[in-house]
Parts: C-alpha cells; structure tokens; sequence
C-alpha cells in the first residue's frame, strides 16, 4: 500500500512500455505480411495488427494523461515467482534428456520450495517429498496408463 | 420415441454405463488439459464389443459429465478445465475468493443439469427440424456471431476498456500464429518450425489463467481461498434457491447453448460467452457481473451442457459433427454401422433414442454425483496446505498441456504465455480478452474471408455483409448489448439523483 | 471378375498365413501407438477407427488412436522421426499433403523424410450439389459457368490441398472459371454446400456415402465407377482425364528396424485383405488402395511427380 500511494502522481511506467511493445509487435506482422503469397492470409492479421497499434497508441495517450496508481507488481517476494517460473521451464527443458518423471521432479521441487513460507525442518521435509512423489505417480500412472499418453 | 426405448436405456448395464461416464467424465474435466475429446477418443475402441446404444451411452455421459467438470478448476483454480468453462472463471473465481466456492459449485452444478435437460429435450424432440440452424449458418453469420462474442470485451475490461480491446487484439493476433487455418500460409512463426502447429487454445487458456494464481499464490503467505470460520449448514439448499429465482436466466442461457451448439463452427466457449454476454445485458442494476454474480456461473454452465445436446442434432441429423466430441462419437457410430441422418430419427430409430434417454439418465445422475465431488473437490482445495497445492498445479499444468498434443514445446509456450500473461494483468491488461479474441480471431476470420470470396463471386459484398437476416439480428443483438450498459447507468445515476432530491 | 476373385482369395490365404508367421514372432505383443495427425472427425479419423477393430481381431493387440492436429498435419509430420523407433509408434500421411507442403514452405519435414509403410485407400475427388440443385449433370455446371464466368462458387477443404488441386485443373481442363471457397475441412465445406452457402462442393466420394439423399454427385475421379454409386459417371467417362483424390495410409519413424516396417506392413495388409473391411470402407465411400512398403517408392514418386507438376501448373508453388 505505502508503494503504491509513492507512485500517486508518478507515470504508470509498465503499461507505456507494454502499450509499446504491443506497437512493435503490430509493426512486426505488418512486415511478416508482405511476404505471403495467398492474399487471403494476409487480410486478417494485417486488420487486426492496425487495430492493436491504434488501441495501443490510445492507451498510451491515455495512461499518460491519468495513470492508475493502482498498477505495478505489488508486494510479494520475487525469488519465489522467478523460482516457479524457472523450476518449470527447467522440467520442460530437461524433459526431452531425462524422461518425463525426473524432469517434473524438478518442477515439483521449485513449486514446493516457493510456496512454503512457513520454513522447513526435517519432518515436514519428509512429509511433502512424500505426498509430492504420491501425487505425481497418482497423475503419472493417470495419464501414461489410463488415457494412453505417451510420455516421455 | 416411446416407453419401450426408455426402458432399454434403463438396463442394469446402462445405468452403470452411464454413472461411471459422469463421474469418469467430471474427474477428466476437472483436470486442466484432459478434454472431453480426448477421454471420448480414449474409450472408443473399449466401445466396439458393446452394443452400440450402450457404447453410445457411455461416450455420451463421459462427454457430459467432464463439460460440467471444467467448472471445478474454473471456480477453484481460475482455470477452465475445459474451454467451455471459461465464463464460469469471470464470477465463479470471484465467489470462491470471498469463501463462497462451495455455493458456486453447488449453482454450476444445478446449472448444467438443467442446461444438459433442455438440451437433451431438443434432441428428442425438435431434432430435425432444429438441424436446418446449422445450415443456415453461412460465413457471415460466423463472421458475426464471434463479432458479438468479441463485444463482451468492451463489458467484461470494467477498468479500462482500450487496454481490453488491445488485449483482444493481442489474443487475435496469436491466434494467427501457424499455418494459416484455410489458407496454406505460414504466419508469425519467423522460421521457428515448432512453433508451425500455432499455439494451442487449451495450452494458452491454462497458461493465461492458471499460471498468474500461482504465481500470485507463492508471492505471499496468504491462503488460496478465503474460508469461513466455524461450522456451516450444507449450501445445496441456498444454491437451490438461487438457481430458482434466475430459472428464467437459466432457461434463455440453455435455449442459446443449444442453438450454438448446433453450429458446427462455434461451440461450448462461444455458447457460454454469448450467454454470459446476455445474461449479463439482462441483469438487474444491482448485480455486479464479473465479480461474484452467481448469475453468471449459471448461464455459461447452462448453456456449455446444453450444447452436449444441442451438438448432436448436426451430428446425428446430418453426419456433421457439431463439437469434437461428436467427431469422435460419430467415427464410433460410423464403425459400428450405424448411419447417421433424418431416418435415424424415423423408422429405426431404437438406437438413437434409446441414447437420447441415456443421455438424460447420465444429466440426472450428473445431480448427485456432481454435488458430492463438487463438495469434495472443494473441500480438498481449501483445506490441502499451499505448500502441496501450488507444486501440485503446477505439475497439473505440466502434464495437461503435454497431454494435448504431446508436444513439449507447448509446455513452453504455456509457461511463458502464462508469465506475460501475469505481467500484462498487473498493469490492467485482462487475461479474458487475450483468450476472446484467440478463440474468436479463427471464426471471424475464416468468416470473413469466406463471405469476401462468395460475395466478391456473386458481385454483392454489401448484400454479403449486410443483407442477411440472421446477419442482421446477430448485428443488432451485438449493438443492443454495446450500448444497453451506458443507457442503464444513466438511468441508474438518474435515480439516484431524484432519490437525492426526494431527500432533501 | 472370376479371376479377380481367385486373386483375392489367394492374397486372403497368404494373408492369413502371414498373419500367423508374425504371430509366431510374436508382433505385436503390445499395443501400438496410431497419432493422426489431424482432429477427429475427418477421413482420416474414420477410416483409421475402421482399422482399428478389425486390429484387435486380428493381433489381440490394441491400435491406439491419438490426435495430434496443426499445421494441416505439417505439425505431426515434422515430428514422426524423433518418435520411438520400435514399430510400435505409426502415424497416418496423406497425399498430395506431404507432397504439397514441404514443397510449397519449410514445415520441419520433407516428403522424403516419411517413411511410409502401407497406402491403404483413397478418397476420389468428387463434384457434390445439393439434391434440389439446378445442377443435374456436369454439363450443367460447365454451361453456368462459361455463362457466368467466376460466379460459380464451390466449397473445398483449404488450400493446396486434394480439393483446391482438383479445382483449379478441372477449370483448366473444362476451360471454365469457378471461384474456389475454402472451409476448415470437408465437415466445414459439406455443411456449406448443404445449406447453399455455395453452389456445389469440390469434395470426395466419401460425402456422397454420408449424405446419401441430401446431395447428388456430378462425377467422381476414378478409372471405373464406384460399386456404390453406380449412376455417377466417372470424369473420364465425361472427357475429362481427371483420376485421383486424397491417398492415406501409415509411416514410421525412420530408424524403425525393417524386419518391424515388413511386420506393419503385412499386418495392415492383413486387414486390408479382410473381406468385411472392404466392404466397410467401399460402403463408407472410400476407394481402397493396396501399396504395401516394397512397392512405396514407386508408388510414392509416380504421385509425387505427378502431384509437383499439378501444383506447378496451378501456380501453388512459387
């Protein structure tokens, strides 16, 4: 709360800059349209990438004129964000190498570390390894066994 | 039709048939990236050494049962378990965060039964001639229909509706991602051949509204959802009583249901967004939809079970499949001999209308069963510790998205979609209108393409656009809905102004 | 017809005695993976859910079907090779798309990079209009459109694809212009034809088969007419060498073992060679098609060839 009263009067900084990411992204499937052959593919995107600079620009001009103090990313610790993020695109990365259980393993650890703000001692360690390795054999078995997905 | 059918389907064997499909199908669809298609798709071969209404029975009450289960993650976890559910995230989620999750799940509950009996009545009853609806669905009218899908932005982006319709137009854009779906462009992909395949719906909707939860989840200590202290009386009752009070909602949301349902180019999404989109253009000045208006919850249940009937009129009456379910449930049909189309419906028709009754036999059972793991379901989530629930979602969304298409590359694109998705939202950017506009973008443009070349053939474009009646009431529909909203807040402000005076 | 008969009831003997010398190898002794590279629903869906009882019946194995769509099938394609190598992963193809694709755009694949086993039917190219159509021969719509130039509208499944091919060198042939209106697949472009978005449908004898009454086929591509239609004449009957359609069949992974792509290859023979599957399918409208893997590369560079100089000509590729 006290962050976000600091920023009253302040430009909302994250949305300009994801307004002008939005522009370039539209001004890049303008590009990427020229070089179709069929006509009729290049219509849609083309409508709709107008469109999104045209919002964009708005917002914008809009944003700069009043900013809403109320956006920003708001309290939270960033090491446990960037912990699950990255705990999750390891497994999906680690996945091809390592089959599939090992590399979910990984996720499933980040997640678990993240989320527990209580701390740890020896035996709630032991108790969500456990309900953790029951969860993902109980899904694991699921899917590979039941619905035939071959995983990897 | 008569007695003699209802008593086939009511053997011991189809009852048991039929309550193993609702509740297999309410635990498949409650999980985030398993699809009533794919449970369909996995049973089939099971289905060859039955008798065919039997199998039908079964495919039928999975496909149902796991429509009603996509409700689960959305009120629970934010996450449409299936596509059809994503309305019920608007104001189920809502609900569930002030502690009212188990009185959502209760009212879905109610709601897809009676959504899933309205359409099972039209396929009794009106089937054939309900069938010409999907043929007088041309282009435009698709190019429409999603026209006023997308005008659910402007209502649903409270805040700021220009970073709404950017939104949408980001979701559009994406939704061009691949081989260009009838043309054989390659679009945005910038040589990447992963990413040919474009991006998937369902991977994109777990990433956009699963992964922002969980990453807001492990960012502070607070609990997932808000519980109530002390004992409380089982909310079946006041679930009850408020599904009451809106059946005339409930029946408008499965009447539309039904209709889209029968479009073979739409859908459950699109039925449940269009009924979100009136219900919501209906409702009474003081209720708030989008955040916690049970009335919301009922009219995309309703009206995404009503379309499990609603999509077997196309599939049955004309061989044209109205959801990927029924493509899957047809090739069923079609192995084991049956031939689809209106004489079905006459002479021997002992097949189809003893998987009719199934289907209402599998609604009904879908009461009882959905109440219990509804309640259950909702137990779990509130009371298993964050620690668990957070790594066990995630693993959720892992295996989910996989399963797919079994493709790693998906994954990816859920994770990262999910973090920009995170992002955008903490600066006013909506995950709903990103989605509306990648589920819609494919149906307008293919619609608008393919009335362009029709109309450019025939030497009328405006008479193409313009000039249809369906085409014309859907434009008029999408118009009232866009402006209904400011007239009702004038009116509103208007009488609070004279309540104002009168006080003076 | 005699000789056909004892030709057939030769290949059904060597068939089955096949069948129990791979039994003896013990193949399959576990259920095989069969992705279709497309959504469910389509040709390929259904004549894959065809096979797969008749599997069952004959192995005591299950054939399990997956969807993997995108890409038009590019998506599945591009991944084939990088599949468990066993045998027991197959995937469905179908021309002209795996010629068509790769030679029109990088799509992660080439056509010589699947290794088909088995081309097992074809679904032959076909006019479709509506029962009450002005249309009643294919002198009809020749005349309206020389009439009409480009008014024509006729619905197909997307774009360099067996119906888009078939348009553009039917016109060629017919000297004609028809405007080509592409939908999502031959369920979208039926639908379309069916409620008179368009005047008549580039499709296959396969939508004739499921819409019995509804519609009325003007001619069909073949070199003799289908045993289900037997009042629809053939293209080349009419004067128009048009013979052809969408060909399917099933590939591997291409380090599978040979003896394993033998193994597939006679055991989806087997069921092609079962009676009451041709019947299945020849009542479902499709053509069957016996190309077993020792005659796959000519078979697949005769189309090939063939499929390269249509699309050249009709200015798909550049």
């Amino acid at each position: 709360m006290i962050e976000t009263t600091a920023k009253t009067g302040r430009k909302d900084v994250g949305t300009l800059i994801i307004a002008s990411l939005f522009i370039g992204l539209g001004l890049i499937t303008l590009y990427d349209v020229t070089t179709y052959s069929d006509s009729d593919s290049v219509v849609f995107p083309s409508f709709v990438a107008y469109a999104l600079i045209f919002c964009s620009v708005l917002v914008i001009i809009y944003s700069w004129l009043k900013p809403n103090p109320h956006n920003g990313f708001g309290s939270g610790d960033w090491w446990r964000r960037f912990l699950l993020v990255a705990s999750m695109l390891a497994a999906c990365l680690a996945m091809p190498l390592s089959g599939f259980l090992p590399a979910t393993a990984i996720a499933f650890a980040g997640g678990l570390i993240a989320a527990r703000h209580e701390g740890w001692d020896g035996r709630s360690a032991i108790i969500f390894a456990l309900s953790g390795v029951f969860i993902m054999a109980g899904f694991y078995s699921l899917f590979r066994f039941a619905l035939g997905v071959p995983l990897p | 039709m008569g007695f003699e059918h209802l008593a086939n389907a009511l053997t011991l064997t189809n009852l048991a048939l039929a309550l193993f499909g609702v509740v297999a199908g309410t635990v498949i669809g409650s999980i985030p990236g398993l699809s009533a298609t794919m449970a369909v798709a996995v049973l089939v071969p099971i289905t060859f050494s039955m008798a065919p209404a039997s199998a039908l029975i079964l495919l039928g009450a999975i496909y149902t049962g796991a429509i009603y289960g996509g409700a689960y993650s959305a009120i629970l976890l934010n996450t449409p378990g299936t596509p059809s559910a994503i309305g019920t995230t608007f104001d189920g989620y809502p609900m569930a965060k002030r502690g009212d999750g188990d009185l959502a799940v209760a009212i879905a509950c109610y709601a897809s039964v009676f959504g899933g009996m309205i359409g099972a009545l039209a396929l009794l009853l009106l089937a054939p001639p309900l069938s010409s609806v999907a043929l007088a669905f041309g282009p435009v009218e698709y190019l429409w229909l999603s026209i006023f899908g997308l005008s659910l932005i402007a209502s649903l982006s409270t805040g700021n509706v220009l970073k709404g319709l950017a939104g949408g137009a980001l979701g559009m854009l994406l939704s061009c991602v691949g081989v260009a779906e009838i043309s054989a462009d390659i679009r945005l992909t910038f040589g990447v051949s992963t990413m040919i395949g474009g991006i998937e719906v369902v991977g994109a909707l777990i990433g956009l509204y699963c992964i922002p939860v969980l990453i807001d989840l492990v960012a502070t200590p607070e609990r997932h959802l808000k519980v109530e202290q002390g004992v409380r009386a089982v909310r079946f009752r006041e679930a009850a009583l408020i599904a009451w009070r809106s059946r005339l909602n409930l029946l408008r949301s499965s009447v539309i249901g039904t209709v889209i349902g029968i479009l073979p180019g739409a859908g459950g999404s699109v039925a449940g967004l269009v009924a979100y989109s009136e219900a919501k253009r209906t409702a009474r000045p003081d209720q708030k939809f989008g955040d916690g208006e049970p009335d919301g919850i009922m009219a995309t249940e309703s009206a995404n079970n009503a379309t499990v009937g609603g999509g077997f009129i196309p599939t049955l009456v004309l061989g044209i499949p109205g959801t990927p379910p029924d493509a899957v449930i047809l090739g069923a049909l079609l192995v084991q001999g049956v031939r689809t189309g209106p004489t079905l419906f006459d002479g021997g028709g002992s097949i189809v209308y003893t998987f009719i009754f199934g289907l209402f036999i599998a609604t009904i059972l879908m009461l009882p069963t959905g109440l219990l793991i509804g309640r259950y379901a909702y137990k779990t989530i509130v009371t298993i510790p964050k620690t668990i629930l957070v790594p066990a979602v995630g693993f959720m969304t892992i295996i989910g998205t996989f399963a797919i298409r079994n493709s790693i590359s998906d994954v990816i694109i859920m994770i990262v979609l999910g973090s920009v998705g995170w992002v955008l939202s903490r600066f006013g950017f909506a995950a709903s209108p990103i989605v509306l506009g990648l589920i819609l973008g494919p149906i307008a443009e293919q619609g608008f393409v393919q009335a362009w070349i029709i109309g450019d053939a025939t030497g009328n474009l405006t008479g193409m656009f313009f000039g249809r009646p369906i085409s014309l009431a859907i434009i008029a529909f999408t118009i009232l809905s866009l402006v209904y909203p400011i007239i009702q807040g004038r009116r509103a402000k208007r009488i609070l102004a004279t309540q104002a005076n009168s006080n003076d | 017809m005699l000789k056909l008969k004892s030709v057939k009831t030769f290949v059904i003997a060597s068939a089955v005695s096949l069948a129990a010398a791979t039994g003896a190898l013990a193949f399959p002794d576990k259920s095989i993976e069969y992705i279709i590279p497309f959504g469910p629903g389509g040709e390929s869906d259904i004549s894959a859910r065809f096979q797969q009882p008749f599997f069952k019946d004959k192995f005591g194995q299950d054939l399990v079907v997956s969807y993997k769509p995108g890409g038009g099938g590019a998506v599945g394609w591009a991944q084939l090779n990088s599949m468990t190598a066993d045998g027991y992963t197959i995937m469905g193809v179908n021309l002209p798309h795996i010629v068509i694709q790769p030679a029109q755009k990088d799509v992660g694949y080439t056509t010589d990079d699947i290794t088909t086993f088995y081309m097992f039917h074809y679904t032959p190219d076909a006019i479709v209009v509506t029962a009450d159509s002005p249309y009643q021969s294919l002198d009809d719509l020749i005349a309206d459109a020389k009439a009409n130039p480009g008014s024509v509208t006729m619905s197909g499944s997307g774009k360099a694809t067996a119906n888009h091919l078939a348009q553009i060198r039917f016109d060629k042939m017919a000297d004609i212009k028809t405007t080509y209106v592409p939908f999502k697949g031959t369920g979208a472009s039926t639908t379309a034809n069916l409620g008179k978005q368009v005047k008549a449908q580039w499709g296959y004898t396969t939508v004739g088969a499921a819409q019995g009454d509804a519609v009325r086929m003007l001619a069909v591509a073949m070199e003799e007419r289908h045993p289900l239609f037997p009042d629809v004449p053939t293209f080349k009957e009419l004067g128009f060498d048009m013979v052809g359609g969408a060909y399917r069949g099933m590939a591997a992974p291409k380090d599978t073992p040979a003896e394993m792509i033998k193994a597939l290859s006679d055991a989806f023979g087997a069921i092609n060679a079962d009676e009451a599957f041709r019947k299945q399918m020849l009542d479902g409208g499709f053509a069957l098609l016996d190309v077993d893997s020792a005659g796959m590369a000519d078979f697949m560079k005769a189309r090939k060839d063939e499929y390269i100089q249509a699309a050249t000509e009709a200015g798909l590729l550049n």
